[in-house]
């Protein structure tokens, strides 16, 4: 009897050891960021979808530069905050360096997934961090007293006009104001409605960084804020109001439909040349003249974000702009260092900016906006640029700011689809935003 | 000889079969203990951690930061948005469940009258079962696409105006938009479902009854629901959990809009957990859609239990 059971025993004893040695296998497979091969360094990147031409050009050349090998993961644009911070609190660890929308500096960094840069950036002069662009500079990284992260793309909505359009439904110049822009828009669409092509493009999907997006640049045109100078709400101001109600107006014209339209449903749109308004990055007039698919290339032309009410001062909106930060748990920290600081630098965003294919990114820096290179191929987008400049209007960033772009997103999504009015929206928001933010 | 012959079955019925000889204690354990931590790693460990982010402050990063007590109970039941994206996921997997059942069993009847052709259409139906529903959310999207979708294609050759139609921008129309597509994703497992069922049938019964003159809907009606009845049921209960659990056709296909008419409990979920980092609000959530769940199951697990114990 005794002597019949050991080798069941023995099986047993190698297949529970085949078991846990398979199990700490994967493991070892799941923790930690790939190590490059023979001895070589290695960084993990996580980065969005719209950066991808970003992230291939800057990983050739720094690997090119250092020999540093940089393993990029790609993320859609509103999973990029979750995947770091659960990458980092589960203790998966895999990515190093990430570079995430702004907003979400203050919940990243109060959830302790990425690490105070602080002293880093005060004690090295070589970041040059005067060169960023003031207005962007404290928005992309400031919390708490601290910085989170160096600015990577600087986003900023512009007005793009479809100049053959507006030809031919006899519109000389591209609105100076919101009132203009919803008259011109519904004009071209009763015209040319039928043929497919419509006065504008409202990105009105529901997620911050699309409908989100689409209120902050009327509210920058009116003059609102989303926040006053401490912080306090002020999301159902006149001008607020008056900015939704500007967003609601413009949906009767917009090309169909814009409850279902994203950048890619829109930029199709604009590509294609049936629509004659679209508020966009900058970044648009580089596809446009690049982008294979694009019918519009010289056929377009760039303004600055409308006005409306009372306001006469044009100001750029901070509508996405990602900012690069460090992971909490990297072992790799001043490699990681190493790399957003090259990655932020003058000379690499100058590159991206003017790069063939496009790369998706704005400028982060005085020098790269005012550099030669962009002046000459991109004159036009090189002017309205020059918007962020000088008091650009940003999103809350503290800690719950996600949640609070998450609540003004679902009210806005409500005005679109006719649930209720600009002022009921706001007034919620407001509500829930003096809970959250103070 | 007759009393012989009469007392040993006897003898043997009130003998009892001798069991193996137990083994020894720790053995049962090992053998035990993989269930057992699995049960604890796959459920007892989730429920706990649910139900301790829910009375706590716990963001994604950083859960369990300070107990909150009934706080956030609180606050989510006074959201308006949560308790009717609750409603709205009743009705949801309600009629969703309903509408897979009715086209399940009316795709199992027709597959067992074309039996010949079946292994054919059975591959077919698996289609959609095996197609992920990321991909199912993306093509009923573009069918309902209103610049050239399938939808609007058709409807606009209908004379219908083009730039009217588009379901998935409609208050009215996007939660039934969303419900078609689960409806076509797995209405299939129902019909494979109760086609086995219908395999399992006695075929004698089944002559009987045609000799006796039952005949279509009094043949089924008579005959084979009440045979198949339990399976059937069975079938809604996995169709009912289902639909409640839906959130991929929502991600993909509207994102919750328009507004909030398509936000079912999963998805606000998903979004106080992932976009909004709030991992106690989303626990709560999950608490409360549990209950919910618990009492629109029990009925159905009920009626499964009497139906099947009837037919047992």
């Amino acid at each position: 009897m005794t002597a019949s059971t050991h080798p069941r025993r023995r099986r047993a004893l190698t297949a529970a050891g085949a078991v846990a040695v398979s199990a700490l296998a994967l493991v070892a497979c799941a923790g930690g960021s790939a190590e490059a091969g023979a001895g070589g360094e290695s960084l993990t990147v996580l980065l969005i979808t719209s950066h991808q031409g970003a992230a291939e050009q800057l990983a050739a050349d720094y690997e090119e530069l250092t020999g540093v090998e940089i393993d990029t993961v790609i993320v859609p644009y509103d999973e990029i905050g979750n995947t770091l911070a659960l990458d980092q609190q589960s203790g998966a660890n895999t990515i190093d360096v990430a570079a995430p929308w702004y907003v979400s500096i203050g919940d990243l960094a109060a959830s302790g997934a990425i690490q105070d840069l602080t002293e880093w950036i005060e004690e090295t002069p070589d970041l040059d961090v005067d060169d960023f662009i003031p207005s962007i500079y404290d928005a992309y990284t400031l919390y708490d007293g601290k910085r989170w992260g160096l600015p990577f793309d600087g986003d900023t909505h512009v007005l793009f006009s479809n100049t053959e359009i507006l030809e031919r439904n006899g519109i000389t110049a591209p609105p100076a104001t919101w009132d203009e822009y919803l008259e011109q828009s519904a004009l071209i669409t009763a015209n040319e409605g039928a043929n497919g092509v419509y006065g504008n493009v409202v990105f009105g999907q529901k997620s911050p960084l699309i409908l989100g997006a689409s209120f902050a640049n009327r509210l920058a045109g009116f003059g609102g804020s989303f926040v006053d100078e401490d912080g306090k709400p002020v999301i159902d101001s006149p001008e607020a109001i008056a900015a939704a109600q500007s967003l609601a107006d413009a949906l009767g014209s917009a090309y169909p439909t814009p409850a279902e339209t994203a950048f890619g449903e829109g930029n199709s749109a604009w590509y294609a040349g049936n629509a004659a308004f679209i508020e966009n990055w900058t970044d648009l007039g580089v596809g446009s003249q690049l982008n294979p698919d694009s019918a519009v290339k010289d056929e377009w032309a760039v303004s600055l974000l409308p006005v409306g009410g009372d306001n006469t001062q044009p100001r750029a909106s901070l509508v996405a702009g990602f900012t690069w930060v460090v992971a909490a748990n990297t072992d790799k920290t001043d490699l990681a260092r190493d790399f957003i600081a090259w990655a932020a630098s003058s000379e690499v965003n100058e590159r991206l900016l003017v790069a063939d294919p496009q790369t998706g990114i704005d400028p982060n820096r005085i020098s790269s906006l005012e550099s030669a290179a962009y002046g000459e191929t991109y004159p036009e987008l090189q002017r309205v640029n020059r918007a962020t400049l000088d008091g650009a209007l940003a999103w809350p960033t503290g800690k719950n700011a996600t949640q609070a772009a998450e609540i003004l997103t679902d009210e806005l999504a409500k005005l679109v689809a006719g649930e209720v009015t600009a002022a009921e929206a706001l007034s919620a928001v407001q509500a829930e935003w003096e809970r959250l933010l103070g | 000889m007759a009393e012989i012959a009469l007392s040993r079955p006897l003898a043997a019925a009130t003998v009892r079969p001798r069991r193996p000889a137990p083994g020894p204690a720790w053995a049962h354990r090992l053998f035990v203990a993989p269930s057992v931590l699995a049960l604890l790693v796959l459920g007892l460990y989730p429920l706990l951690f649910i139900v301790a982010a829910a009375f706590t402050e716990s963001s994604l990063g950083k859960p369990f930061q300070a107990f909150a007590g009934l706080e956030t109970f609180e606050s989510v039941l006074a959201d308006a948005d949560i308790t009717a994206s609750l409603w709205r996921s009743v009705a949801y997997a309600l009629g969703v469940s309903a509408a897979s059942l009715v086209l399940g069993v009316a795709a199992a009847l027709a597959l067992q009258g074309a039996v010949r052709s079946g292994s054919i259409v059975r591959t077919l139906l698996l289609l959609p079962l095996i197609t992920p529903p990321v991909i199912v959310g993306t093509l009923w999207k573009l069918v309902y696409n209103p610049g050239g979708g399938l939808l609007a294609t058709v409807l606009g050759a209908a004379g219908v105006p083009r730039e009217t139609i588009a379901p998935l921008s409609s208050t009215a129309w996007a939660l039934p938009g969303v419900a078609l597509a689960d409806v076509w994703e797995w209405t299939p497992l129902i019909a494979l479902l109760v086609f086995t069922a219908l395999l399992s049938q006695d075929a004698a019964v089944l002559e009987a009854a045609r000799l006796d003159g039952a005949h279509g809907w009094r043949l089924f009606r008579s005959i084979t629901l009440p045979a198949i009845g339990g399976v059937v049921a069975a079938a809604f209960f996995i169709r009912l959990v289902l639909a409640f659990k839906v959130f991929d056709l929502v991600f993909m296909m509207t994102s919750g809009g328009p507004g909030q008419a398509t936000t079912t409990t999963s998805y606000v979920i998903y979004q106080a957990a992932l976009r909004e980092f709030d991992v106690g609000k989303a626990a709560v959530v999950t608490l409360l859609l549990a209950v919910v769940v618990t009492v629109v199951t029990v009925p159905v697990v009920a009626v499964t239990r009497k139906l099947q114990s009837n037919h047992g």
